[in-house]
C-alpha cells in the first residue's frame, strides 16, 4: 500500500533494538499485539512507558469522539512527515477493515473541506500547532469554539496533538524502521488473520473514566498543565510519564530543565518559559547564565553533556525528520546511545506538552 | 394473468434497476478514476512546485488555504535578511560558454542554497547571480542573527571548496560578497493577481542588499550591521569598517566585517 509518506527520506535507525520481556509483555497486555518499536526504547524505560501509556485510543479521552482523535493523530503525522506513525495509523485503519482505497481516499478527504465542520476544525488546530505552535493557539482555540466543540473536548484534542508530536519526536528522531508497518497489509499472514487482530485491538480499545481530584503538588514545570487535567484519566497518565521523566538518571534534571528551556523559547510560550525558568534557578543556575543560554544555545557555565545537548533540544521544534535525524547521528560520538534516547524523548515531550499548554492554559 | 404481469413488472422493474445500478457504478468508478488522477496531477504539481519555490514557503500557501482570487494575510515580523551576489559575474559571463555558465552558476546556487537551509534559512528569490535569503521569515526563530551568519560562514567555505573544483576544471574562481541585516518588515503573499510570491517587504531587505554592495568598497566578503551585530554570539570574531553612506539612506551605515566563529 503506497503511503504518501514514503518519499520521505528516512536514516538507518540510530539505535539498537534490546528485547525485554517485561516491557514487551506491558505493551502487549495494555494494546493486545506486540509493539514494534518498544524494544528501541527499552534503555530508557519511561519512554517505552509513556509510548505505550499515552496513547490515546487506551481509556484516556472521555469527551472526544475517537474517530476525530484518530484524524487528527493521521494529520498531525502527515504534518510532521513521521513515517513511523503515519504507517502505524494507517495500519490500524486497515486492520478495523478499511480497504487500502478507502484509506487512500480518507487522506484525500483530508486535503478537501468535505468533512464535517468540527472534524476540520479539529484537524485545523493539529495542523497550526504543528506549524506555528503556541502563538497560533488561540486563533485555533477560538476556531474549534465556533464550531462547537466544549471545554473538555478542546483538552482532549490539544493533548492528542501533544502525544501525537511526542510520539512523532520519539519515533523519528531515531529513525524507528517504519517498513515492517508499511508493508503489513502486503503481507499474507496479516491479511488471513485481520479479522482477528481487528477483534483483539478492539477489545483493549477503551473509553476513558473520570479519575478523582489530583493531589499534586509538585512544582515542576507542567505541574499547572496536569492540575488543569484534574478529573481526566490524562492527568495521571501525565504525572506518572513526567515524574518518571525527572527520576531517569541518564541526564541531570538541570540539562533536561535546559532543554526544556530552549523548546519554550523556540516555540515562544511565555508560561512554560517563566516555568522552567523558576525550576532552573531553584537548582542553582543564575539567572544571566540562563540569559546567555536562551539566547546563544550556550554558557561558560554549562557542563559538556549540556552544551551539546541545549542546541540540539533547538533542532526538535520544527519538524524536519532528514535534518532532526542527521543532527541525532552527529551525538553518536560525544553521548552514550541512552542518554541520546532520553534527550530525544526529553525533547519530544517538552515539544507535546509546551504545545498543550497554550490551548489548555490559553498561554500567550 | 395478474400474477403473470405483476412478476414480469417485477422483473422489468429489476432489469430497470440492475441497468441503473450498473451504470451508477460505471460513473462511480470514472469519478474516482478522475479522482485518482486528480490528485496524482495535484501531487506532482507540488513536487513540481517546491523545485520552484521553498518547500516551506508552498506549505505555509497550502496552511493558509491561499485560492486564486484571495489574499493571504500578511504580518510583521522581525526577519535577518540575507543578501549574496557573485563579485566579478559580469566578466566571466562574458568570457565562457552558455552552457559552462549555466552549470557554474547552478553548482553556486545548489551550494549557496545548501549552506543556508542547513542553518534554518530558507531562499527567497535568486536574482541574476544573487540570492536573498531569510531567516526567522517562515516560523519564530529567536536564534536567527546567530542562524545568518553561520550560514554566511558555512557558504564562504563551501565557495572555497566549489573553487577547489573549479580550478580542476580551469575554470575562473568565484567570489562572494555577503550582506546581513536584521529589522521589521511585512511577510505575506505579495504581487499581482496573476503572479504572486511570498515575500518579506520593507526596509530591511534594502538596506541587507546595500551592505552587500559595500563588501566591495570594504574589500570583505561577509558585512553585518550594527543591528545585527548587537544581537550576535561573543564568539563570532568581527572588526569594525569605516561608516559609510548607502543610496536610499540618509545615515551613514556602521558595518563590521565576520571573520570567524570561535568554537
Amino acid at each position: 500500500m503506497a503511503s504518501a509518506l514514503e518519499h520521505v527520506a528516512w536514516e538507518q535507525c540510530l539505535v539498537e533494538p534490546h528485547p525485554d520481556r517485561a516491557l514487551e509483555s506491558y505493551a502487549r497486555r495494555r494494546w493486545g499485539v506486540p509493539s514494534p518499536a518498544i524494544r528501541y526504547f527499552v534503555p530508557v524505560p519511561w519512554m517505552a512507558r509513556a509510548v505505550i501509556d499515552l496513547h490515546p485510543e487506551l481509556g484516556l479521552l472521555m469527551h472526544l469522539d475517537q474517530d476525530v482523535a484518530d484524524l487528527v493523530a493521521l494529520v498531525v503525522s502527515q504534518e510532521n512527515s513521521c513515517r513511523f506513525c503515519y504507517a502505524a495509523v494507517r495500519a490500524m485503519l486497515w486492520v478495523q477493515g478499511m480497504s487500502t482505497g478507502r484509506i487512500q481516499r480518507v487522506e484525500q478527504d483530508l486535503t478537501r473541506l468535505d468533512l464535517p465542520p468540527r472534524t476540520v476544525a479539529a484537524i485545523a488546530f493539529g495542523r497550526s500547532q504543528s506549524r506555528s505552535g503556541p502563538p497560533a493557539a488561540r486563533a485555533a482555540r477560538e476556531a474549534l469554539h465556533r464550531a462547537g466543540f466544549g471545554p473538555d473536548e478542546m483538552k482532549e484534542i490539544a493533548f492528542t496533538v501533544a502525544i501525537t508530536d511526542f510520539s512523532n519526536r520519539a519515533h523519528s528522531i531515531p529513525a524507528i524502521p517504519s517498513r515492517p508497518l508499511e508493508r503489513m497489509p502486503d503481507q499474507l499472514r496479516y491479511r488471513l488473520f485481520r479479522p482477528l487482530i481487528n477483534r483483539i485491538l478492539k477489545r483493549h480499545r477503551f473509553r476513558g473514566r473520570a479519575t478523582p481530584p489530583l493531589d499534586y503538588t509538585s512544582s515542576t514545570p507542567y505541574a499547572s498543565l496536569v492540575k488543569a487535567c484534574g478529573g481526566s484519566p490524562i492527568a495521571p497518565a501525565l504525572t506518572r510519564t513526567l515524574e518518571e521523566m525527572w527520576a531517569s538518571p541518564h541526564l541531570t534534571r538541570r540539562c533536561k530543565l535546559l532543554m526544556l528551556a530552549v523548546i519554550a523559547r523556540g516555540l515562544a510560550c511565555e508560561v512554560c518559559a517563566r516555568e522552567v525558568g523558576e525550576a532552573l534557578q531553584r537548582e542553582g543556575l543564575k539567572e544571566a547564565a540562563l540569559t546567555q543560554v536562551l539566547t546563544h544555545l550556550d554558557a561558560p557555565e554549562l557542563d559538556p553533556v549540556e552544551r551539546v545537548l541545549v542546541p540540539f533540544a533547538r533542532e526538535t521544534i520544527w519538524f524536519e525528520p532528514a535534518p532532526m535525524q542527521r543532527r541525532a547521528r552527529a551525538l553518536r560520538d560525544r553521548l552514550s546511545s541512552p542518554q541520546i534516547l532520553e534527550a530525544i524523548g526529553v525533547a519530544a515531550l517538552a515539544n507535546g506538552l509546551c504545545r498543550m499548554g497554550a490551548m489548555v492554559l490559553d498561554h500567550p | 394473468m395478474t400474477r403473470t404481469a405483476v412478476v414480469a413488472a417485477m422483473l422489468v422493474l429489476l432489469a430497470v434497476l440492475g441497468i441503473a445500478l450498473h451504470r451508477q457504478r460505471r460513473r462511480t468508478a470514472g469519478l474516482q478514476a478522475q479522482l485518482d488522477a486528480a490528485a496524482a496531477e495535484l501531487q506532482h504539481l507540488q513536487e513540481a512546485c517546491s523545485r520552484l519555490a521553498p518547500a516551506g514557503v508552498v506549505q505555509r500557501l497550502i496552511a493558509d488555504g491561499v485560492a486564486p482570487g484571495t489574499e493571504a494575510a500578511a504580518e510583521r515580523k522581525v526577519v535577518t535578511a540575507l543578501f549574496a551576489d557573485l563579485v566579478g559575474y559580469t566578466a566571466m559571463s562574458e568570457r565562457l560558454e552558455p552552457a559552462v555558465l549555466a552549470r557554474v552558476l547552478n553548482g553556486y546556487f545548489q551550494r549557496m542554497s545548501d549552506a543556508i537551509h542547513e542553518h534554518r534559512g530558507h531562499v527567497s528569490t535568486f536574482l541574476g547571480d544573487g540570492i536573498l535569503a531569510y531567516f526567522g521569515a517562515l516560523q519564530p526563530n529567536p536564534w536567527q542573527c546567530n542562524d545568518a551568519v553561520r550560514a554566511a560562514l558555512a557558504m564562504r567555505a563551501a565557495m572555497s571548496e566549489y573553487n577547489v573544483e573549479l580550478a580542476r576544471e580551469g575554470l575562473p574562481p568565484l567570489a562572494v560578497g555577503i550582506g546581513i541585516h536584521r529589522g521589521p518588515g511585512l511577510a505575506g503573499l505579495v504581487g499581482s493577481r496573476e503572479r504572486m510570491e511570498y515575500a518579506f517587504v520593507g526596509r530591511t531587505v534594502n538596506l541587507a542588499a546595500r551592505v552587500q554592495s559595500l563588501t566591495r568598497t570594504h574589500q570583505v566578503d561577509i558585512l553585518v550591521t550594527e543591528a545585527l551585530r548587537a544581537e550576535l554570539d561573543s564568539r563570532f570574531v568581527l572588526a569594525p569598517m569605516p561608516a559609510e553612506s548607502v543610496k536610499g539612506i540618509a545615515e551613514p551605515v556602521v558595518t563590521y566585517a565576520v571573520r570567524e566563529a570561535l568554537a
